[in-house]
């Protein structure tokens, strides 16, 4: 059989930093270009002739996977839950990128939704699947504006008097007067696989997986 | 606002062109004609059904959520559209062929419809072509099956093709005695759905350590066959595991005897993904490159429509054509298509094709569009340039 390319899509930023010294000690080292946040490249080399790196957005990682561009993937539960792409095995928890998925309101609206429940709130939020169907679980009709980031300023600019959106520490919450409500989902980033890659290059796959799981 | 668009097809419609809609019809033909070599017989049933008999319990039912239903304005009852024709291979043979000997093997090869596309399949109609063994999903059955699945991905030019044997309801079996809620059984059916292992620390030391054994082995036949026969299983799942086992050595020895060097038969005996309704064994066919599975089989239960005591045993598997046709290398072939013009004898452009060429006559004072060659007065020329396209 011939001995296949993989391909490993890593996500850009917070969660790349928490896996560089993973990679590491998976004995995976990227060309230079990799750690020059200049470099124009999108697809790196690495020490062994049988692996190459894709650096890309955190959401599109698991679009990579999913549909076979990128054999293996890191990614956030976040992602892998608002997409459900069916086609991804998620073997390995990395235990990096820890944070959580949470529901955020100014403290008057909050509390307002606790004491009569609405049937339909409007939300901002990056993750218009998971939110949806977290306050369709509570009877509760969820209209969603999709926003890329800044959610924590749609409340005051009566955009959506919800946000829902990751929370690592609460500053920015804070900071924009906003309280958080509950917990959608506690976030960890995954290793995944996608199903034609792991069927048709066991071997190679299942050995790599067992390298993070031993780092 | 009516923005009537009309050049645009729905969502999940494709218009198939030359050569792609040729292209997929041989591959079909050829499996048809493998099949029929092997004694299936080809069934056509029809478009649409009434929705009970359609989406009866079985595979009908597992694929209810993705069928279209529409209003029959004769009977004023619920038509469904087809969305798999399993469940229809099922209704024939157990009320129309309910008396024809078994084993009965049927083929077919027809479109389906579908409500919503998968992420990988955006298609909402596409072809799908398979055969069926009615009456036994025994080891020669099963093998039997498998062995069609490889021939015709062989005979379609498939270099590389992996078989992955599964028994979906292995993971059930091993569950089973266990006390579990309902909600915790099907929070762990996903988690091993994804081969998320991790997850299963949730349910306590004994859930990872039952299926930690299994871990990072998928595919690893050989591997597999030792721990499973090691561990300590419930008789369901033992017997899951020796049916597993059986069939493995059987589908790999036919490999090896008709010389399929590019063919790995593969195990990962906690694949339920794609198996809605298959209970004995069952696999996907993957090949590097293809956007998903190639296509699905494996041993399930048909009731009988008649009487719902009745039960029988069938296996079989289906094509997916749209992905099989993308993943397929091109058909070797030169096209040599000779222009006549529109007085010449139709004795002579029948005694060209039996040599090989594909004859295109000039019509209506129009040439012969596309050809390579020109026949005239029983000499061939070649042509040196056209464009093929409307100048």
């Amino acid at each position: 059989m011939v001995h296949q390319k993989s391909i490993l899509a890593v996500p850009k930023g917070r969660i790349l930093k928490e896996l560089m010294p993973l990679l590491q000690a998976c004995g995976i080292r990227p060309e230079a270009d990799f750690s020059d946040e200049n470099s124009r490249k999108l697809r790196f080399s690495t020490n062994h002739d049988t692996l190459d790196i894709i650096r890309v957005r955190a959401f599109d990682v698991a679009t990579f996977v999913a549909y076979g561009g990128a054999h293996m993937g890191v990614v956030g539960t976040d992602v892998l839950e608002e997409f459900g792409y069916e086609d991804l095995y998620a073997p390995l928890d990395l235990n990096i990128g820890r944070c959580r998925l949470s529901a955020a309101a100014p403290a008057e609206e909050a509390r307002r939704e606790k004491s009569a429940r609405q049937s339909h709130i409007r939300v901002a939020t990056k993750y218009p699947a998971l939110t949806a169907r977290h306050f369709a679980r509570q009877g509760i009709q969820a209209e969603c504006i999709r926003l890329n980031g800044a959610m924590e300023i749609a409340p005051a600019l009566g955009l959506a008097p919800w946000i829902v959106d990751l929370v690592s520490s609460g500053e920015t919450l804070k900071a924009n007067q906003l309280v958080e409500v509950e917990t959608l989902l506690e976030v960890t980033s995954k290793l995944i696989v996608n199903r034609t890659a792991l069927k048709t290059n066991a071997p190679a796959l299942n050995a790599w997986i067992q390298e993070f799981q031993k780092a | 606002m009516t923005d009537k668009n009309i050049t645009l097809l729905p969502s999940g419609f494709t218009d198939l062109l030359p050569p792609e809609a040729e292209r997929e019809a041989r591959a079909v033909h050829v499996l048809m004609s493998l099949f029929s070599a092997f004694g299936y017989e080809r069934v056509k049933p029809p478009l649409a059904e009434f929705e009970d008999s359609l989406l009866a319990p079985g595979p009908g039912a597992a694929l209810s959520a993705e069928t279209f239903r529409l209003m029959d304005p004769l009977s004023h009852r619920m038509l469904a559209v087809r969305s798999d024709l399993t469940a229809q291979i099922a209704r024939i043979s157990t009320l129309r062929l309910a008396d024809e000997e078994r084993p009965l093997r049927l083929a077919y090869a027809n479109d389906v419809l579908r409500t919503r596309g998968s992420q990988q399949r955006t298609e909402r109609q596409f072809c799908k072509a398979g055969c069926e063994i009615i009456g036994g999903d025994g080891e020669d059955s099963t093998t039997e099956i498998c062995v069609l699945a490889l021939l015709g991905l062989e005979r379609l030019g498939f270099a590389e093709v992996t078989l992955d044997l599964t028994v979906p309801r292995f993971a059930d079996h091993l569950l089973a005695p266990l006390d579990l809620k309902d909600g915790a059984r099907a929070e762990i059916r996903h988690a091993l759905s994804h081969k998320d292992f991790g997850a299963l620390k949730a349910f306590g030391s004994a859930m990872s350590s039952l299926f930690s054994p299994l871990t990072g082995k998928a595919g690893d036949a050989p591997a597999l066959l030792e721990i499973l026969r090691a561990m300590p299983l419930p008789p369901a799942a033992r017997a899951d595991a020796q049916r597993l086992e059986a069939v493995y050595e059987r589908v790999r020895a036919a490999a090896s005897d008709l010389g399929f060097s590019g063919v790995s038969v593969s195990i990962d005996p906690l694949e339920t993904r794609g198996f809605d309704y298959q209970s004995g064994v069952a696999f996907g066919l993957y090949a590097p490159g293809a956007a998903g599975a190639l296509g699905r089989g494996g041993g399930y239960d048909v009731r009988s429509c008649v009487d719902e005591a009745l039960v029988e045993r069938a296996t079989g598997f289906t094509l997916y054509m749209d992905t099989v046709r993308k993943a397929m290398p091109p058909l070797p072939e030169e096209r040599k298509i000779l222009a006549v013009g529109p007085d010449a004898p139709w004795a002579e452009i029948l005694a060209l094709q039996a040599e090989g060429w594909i004859v295109r006559r000039a019509l209506d004072g129009m040439e012969a569009p596309g050809c390579t060659h020109q026949y005239t007065a029983g000499t061939i020329e070649t042509i040196t340039s056209h464009s093929g396209k409307k100048s």
